[in-house]
């Protein structure tokens, strides 16, 4: 049943968008170098990539936070870090699944580029950087939770703001001026934005190397952080009750 | 005490603890108030960020989808303020909780909407600001039917809202769950309300002014005070005036429904 309401939604999501592209690109002259067919890639692409990247592998840390057995986790000759992250790619690996009969739909109503041999291996490795970054975002916010136990409403906020920041709505080249220079600097456009311009075009071969060093460097601060939180967390850890 | 009287004094203690509620609890409504910021503040800037490097969506600039926007949020507000709790039915139905309703001598559906949550008119409040806002710069005319009828128009759509999810919540008394009707639904409310329904194709936009009338929310009430023809299905622009009148039809429909409903409801056994 949720397999049948992520799959409808997705469609009419996609449904959606191209009325929209399709009526800003009737009106107007193509902006930013971007043409019809690469925006609607880009945006069945998009909404592909976030049935994988909404799921939050890490929530289990807030409910083993809340009914306590985060203790028993703690003792097991297991890293508890390793296990969430392992829960983590279980779970996506079954919304991996969803991406076929979405991708089936999606083709009935938009007609979806595929690059060059070359591009797609550059997109598969920059989303495979975005996923393991989007974890670890994940993970730093749900440990959040140590220090306050409700994290749900903040969570759902950064999740908006990231979703437009990330360049999965809109691409960030759309942005005015000094904001996409802001925004474009900011880890969230490791995320969506680098995987996703790299599969249109519009991140070139030649820009590869940069592209991906950018994203690698967030991971590898993401990566630092998450380790300094966890730390800091399990010396934190207060069990709620016995 | 006459009936009416007893529904005022329970509607009237419904909101004090209500805002009570909200008072105690002031962190986690800080945390939701930005929550509900939040959400409607990306919408619009996704829409101020497509509308620059476009400057017109069928005919429509960025002001006047402001316009559009804030008269959707101003009804949605409403039915969130008002009607909420009728979301929670469903879950109800499942778990038996709604046998509770019919032991009491009181309009069960008066009950549900007056089942105390942490309700707080903010969402209300953050509408208005917007529409004033919107209003001021979309520039629509503003005269004495503007004054009368954009209340009502605000009413019947949040009417429109609250039926189509009562006629939801009532299937649930057949399937028991309902979740994915309930995601079509949200999502036709949430997200195909923020652009002018031209830009669908023709069957869409049936089901958007008949089936499911949203649309009556604001996109034919906003094409009117805005002086546009009306370009989804050719109607005259004056269509906009009957969103109370389509609030009110949607209602007495759902109300129907939500009778027939009840009576054929058999409690899943406890």
């Amino acid at each position: 049943m949720e397999v049948f309401t992520n799959v409808g939604s997705l469609v009419l999501r996609i449904y959606l968008m191209r009325m929209v592209w399709l009526a800003l690109y009737a009106q107007n002259a193509a902006p930013q170098g971007i043409a019809l067919h690469q925006i609607l890639t880009y945006t069945v692409i998009a909404l592909l990539m976030s049935l994988i990247l909404e799921v939050d592998g890490t929530r289990m840390i807030r409910d083993r936070l809340r009914d306590g057995s985060i203790a028993t986790d703690m003792m097991k000759p297991i890293s508890p870090a390793l296990f969430f992250f392992s829960d983590g790619a279980g779970q996506t690996a079954l919304h991996t699944l969803l991406i076929l009969p979405s991708l089936g739909f999606a083709l009935l109503m938009v007609h979806i580029d595929v690059p060059s041999p070359v591009a797609m291996g550059a997109f598969v490795l920059s989303f495979a950087i975005g996923y393991v970054l989007n974890f670890l975002l994940n993970f730093c916010m749900n440990c959040a939770a140590f220090w306050t136990m409700e994290t749900f409403a903040i969570q759902l906020i950064v999740r908006w703001c990231s979703d437009l920041l990330s360049g999965q709505i809109i691409p960030l080249l759309f942005f005015p001026g000094i904001l996409q220079k802001i925004v474009l600097m900011l880890p969230f456009a490791a995320i969506y934005s680098t995987p996703l311009l790299i599969y249109i075009g519009r991140i070139t071969p030649a820009q590869y190397e940069d592209a991906l060093l950018a994203q690698v460097a967030w991971l590898v601060v993401f990566g630092v952080l998450s380790l300094i939180i966890w730390r800091a967390a399990q010396r934190r850890l207060v069990v709620q009750g016995g | 005490m006459s009936t009416l009287e007893i529904w005022a004094d329970v509607y009237r203690q419904y909101w004090r603890i209500n805002v009570l509620t909200a008072l105690e609890y002031r962190a986690n409504f800080l945390v939701w108030f930005g929550f509900t910021f939040i959400y409607h503040a990306t919408a619009l800037a996704a829409l101020w960020i497509m509308l620059r490097e476009f400057p017109v969506m069928n005919g429509w600039t960025f002001p006047e989808m402001a316009f559009l926007y804030s008269l959707w949020m101003l009804a949605h507000a409403l039915n969130n303020t008002l009607f909420l709790t009728i979301g929670d039915v469903p879950e109800h139905v499942r778990d038996g909780e709604i046998d509770r309703l019919f032991i009491r001598p009181l309009n069960p559906l008066f009950q549900i909407l007056t089942t105390p949550q942490q309700i707080f008119p903010d969402e209300l409040v953050l509408a208005l600001v917007l529409f004033i806002l919107a209003t001021i710069w979309a520039n629509p005319i503003i005269d004495v039917w503007f004054v009368i009828f954009i209340p009502l128009i605000v009413i019947g759509g949040a009417l429109i809202d609250f039926s189509i999810n009562l006629i939801i919540a009532t299937c649930a008394f057949w399937f028991v769950k309902v979740d994915a009707l309930r995601w079509v639904a949200f999502q036709l409310e949430q997200e195909f309300t923020r652009y002018p329904i031209s830009i669908y194709t023709k069957g869409v936009r049936l089901v958007l002014t008949f089936l499911l009338p949203y649309a009556f929310m604001n996109y034919y009430p906003a094409t009117f005070f805005l002086d546009k023809s009306e370009a989804a299905l050719h109607l005259a622009p004056q269509i906009g005036l009957f969103s109370p009148l389509v609030g009110v039809l949607t209602f007495i429909l759902a109300y129907a429904f939500w009778r027939v409903g009840l009576n054929r409801y058999e409690s899943v056994g406890h």
